[in-house]
């Protein structure tokens, strides 16, 4: 019985799915859909908090889930950031679709289904498991982004990110494969030992390549990033939500869970024969191509596109950082990716709530003047650019300052440097969205946006504003937990 | 004589066909078919690598559930690839540049 509790997260996402895909099949109504959804991802969001609580230590018996689930308060917080990136994801879709006249029940099945691939994601201790809920993730998120089926954009953006995730899918599975040859094992930490030991050393650094870049390929890093800002321009924004908050999560997870349990041996984690090097490098080119990319951009979509990658560049700031010690390191990159879940969620909602049918907000143009005439929109608009941009006192001010922190304490100075630099660089097309709101008006006969009107929309950005701020005023007890959730990693080489 | 070394290295020889066809050829449908080569050749792989460890049969478990994953895969690859060809009459990749900076 306190197995299912422990379970309970997975459980009633994918029981949630279930029923919805059933209701929406057998029932003629099609209202209260995007509510039920919203329901079941807070359920899932207060189920991990009930657990964490509890206490995971208190639960007998969850060795039997390993290696296949670890359960522990790792994989607990990623639930509890996954669901709140899915209710966030759905909130905006409950608003979103049926003002663009796409509203279908599939959406919010697909968009449980994928979030129950996320977590399963954290959770895996196994390739076979990590394997499935990556699929489970990445076939959800290719039908979202193809969901608005008249559209050719959308379908393009869904064919590249569909074979290009495919390609980097085959990578990575020939290196699971490779490993399984190499060390007999499946399960990371069988994986890590065999590692360890030294054997077949040629046949595990093919492999060790192999999985690093399917990996990065999945968190959208440079030089495997180019599907990412197709993919997120041509989807419904809601699915863009989901693919830029809950897949990259979910992504990073893997990220932390593979390198620290496989590559976690000393050899693996040193600057002289190891992946820290070539991470370093990937988060330096990730960070200034990108930024340098969105402030070029015409379209605020396209450029979020853009700052989502960035983002992930920072991210692998706080993956290097854990070659000097591994729980800090990834206790930054869990409270970072708390920080960019709700700062970015909450600015694709108010990019839709600046749109409506038929005149989607899109571009800088599209935004002009709308401050001054529609400050309501624009306000909470501000603060997650704000939040984005990492100034004070927001919550990506603090996301930052813990990875930068990390690294510094871990000797990687040149690599704070360079990140700092980037975050400067970053403000630049951050603020150029306030200066077109606030400072523009629309040139003559240019169509002028009006908000649209939808409930589900003004909570996600009421939710997502209050983390902002609460976040960014005090951090300290999310980082406490960041910091619990990370210590799953606290035994690693050092 | 055939040891699992000669699976192993046919395997890497079919992964590399399959990658060389993703990265050069520009019709969708060869594309894929392209994916499924590198896919079938992590299957004989493990399949193969199974053959060198008979405790167990993980590697031989692991090719079953990719192969199911994999049928899920394609279907929803198909059926993006039918939705280009509705809109674009046209399934090659290098057709395909509506969304660029």
């Amino acid at each position: 019985m306190l197995l299912a509790f422990a379970l309970s997260p997975l459980l009633v996402v994918a029981i949630g799915a279930l029923l919805l895909m059933l209701a929406e099949a057998f029932s003629k109504v099609r209202t209260g859909l995007a509510l039920g959804t919203v329901v079941v991802f807070f359920a899932g969001l207060a189920l991990s908090a009930s657990v964490w609580l509890y206490g995971l230590e208190s639960i007998p018996g969850l060795e039997v889930l390993a290696p296949w689930l670890i359960i522990d308060r790792f994989s607990m917080f990623m639930n509890a950031v996954l669901c709140l990136g899915g209710g966030l994801a759905a909130l905006l879709a409950g608003g979103y679709l049926p003002e663009h006249k796409i509203e279908r029940g599939e959406f919010y099945s697909l968009l449980l289904f994928a979030t129950l691939g996320a977590m399963m994601l954290s959770a895996s201790g196994d390739f076979l498991t990590l394997f499935i809920g990556l699929e489970t993730m990445s076939i959800g998120a290719y039908a979202m982004t193809a969901f608005r089926r008249t559209s050719a954009r959308s379908a393009e953006g869904a064919l590249k990110y569909f074979l290009l995730g495919s390609f980097a899918a085959a990578i990575m599975l020939y290196g699971f494969a490779l490993l399984y040859g190499a060390t007999g094992h499946t399960d990371l930490a069988g994986v890590g030992a065999g590692v360890k030991s030294g054997e077949h050393a040629p046949m595990v650094l093919i492999a060790m390549v192999l999985v690093l870049a399917g990996l990065v390929f999945k968190v959208s890093a440079v030089p495997f990033h180019m599907w990412t800002p197709d993919a997120y321009e041509g989807a419904p924004t809601p699915a863009t939500t989901f693919m830029a908050v809950a897949v990259k999560s979910g992504a990073f997870a893997m990220l932390l869970r593979v390198m620290l349990t496989c590559f976690g041996d000393a050899r693996s984690m040193s600057w002289s024969s190891g992946w820290p090097p070539v991470l370093a490098w990937i988060a330096v080119l990730t960070m200034t191509v990108a930024n340098l990319i969105a402030g070029r951009q015409e379209s605020v979509k396209r450029m979020l596109a853009y700052s989502s990658i960035a983002h992930a560049g920072y991210l692998l700031v706080g993956v290097v950082a854990t070659m000097k010690n591994p729980a800090q390191g990834s206790a930054s990159v869990l409270f970072y990716l708390l920080t960019y879940t709700v700062s970015t969620a909450g600015a694709f909602g108010a990019l839709i709530l600046c749109g409506r049918f038929g005149a989607e907000a899109v571009s800088y143009e599209d935004l002009a003047g709308i401050g001054r005439r529609h400050p309501a929109a624009a306000l909470p608009f501000s603060l997650f650019l704000i939040s984005l941009a990492g100034f004070p006192p927001t919550a990506g001010f603090f996301g930052k300052w813990f990875v930068f922190r990390a690294a510094m304490e871990g000797g990687f100075t040149w690599l704070t440097i360079i990140a700092f630099l980037n975050s400067v660089l970053g403000a630049y097309y951050y603020l150029r969205v306030l200066v077109f709101m606030y400072m523009r008006e629309p040139a003559a006969g240019a169509p002028i946006a009006t908000p649209m009107r939808s409930g589900y929309v003004n909570f996600a950005l009421i939710l997502s504003a209050f983390l902002v701020v609460v976040l960014g005023v005090s951090p300290s007890l999310s980082l406490d937990v960041a910091v619990k959730a990370a210590a799953a990693f606290g035994g690693g080489a050092g | 004589m055939i040891t699992t070394n000669s699976y192993v290295l046919l395997s890497a020889i079919l992964f590399t066909i399959g990658g060389i066809g993703f990265l050069v050829r520009r019709n969708v449908i060869v594309t894929l078919m392209s994916i499924e080569v590198m896919l079938n050749a992590v299957n004989l792989a493990l399949v193969a690598f199974n053959r060198s460890m008979p405790k167990a049969h993980t590697g031989q478990l692991f090719a079953f559930f990719l192969i199911a994953a994999e049928a899920a895969e394609v279907a929803v690859g198909l059926a993006i690839v039918i939705s280009i060809f509705r809109l674009r009459r046209s399934v090659r990749t290098d057709e395909a540049d509506l969304l660029k900076n």
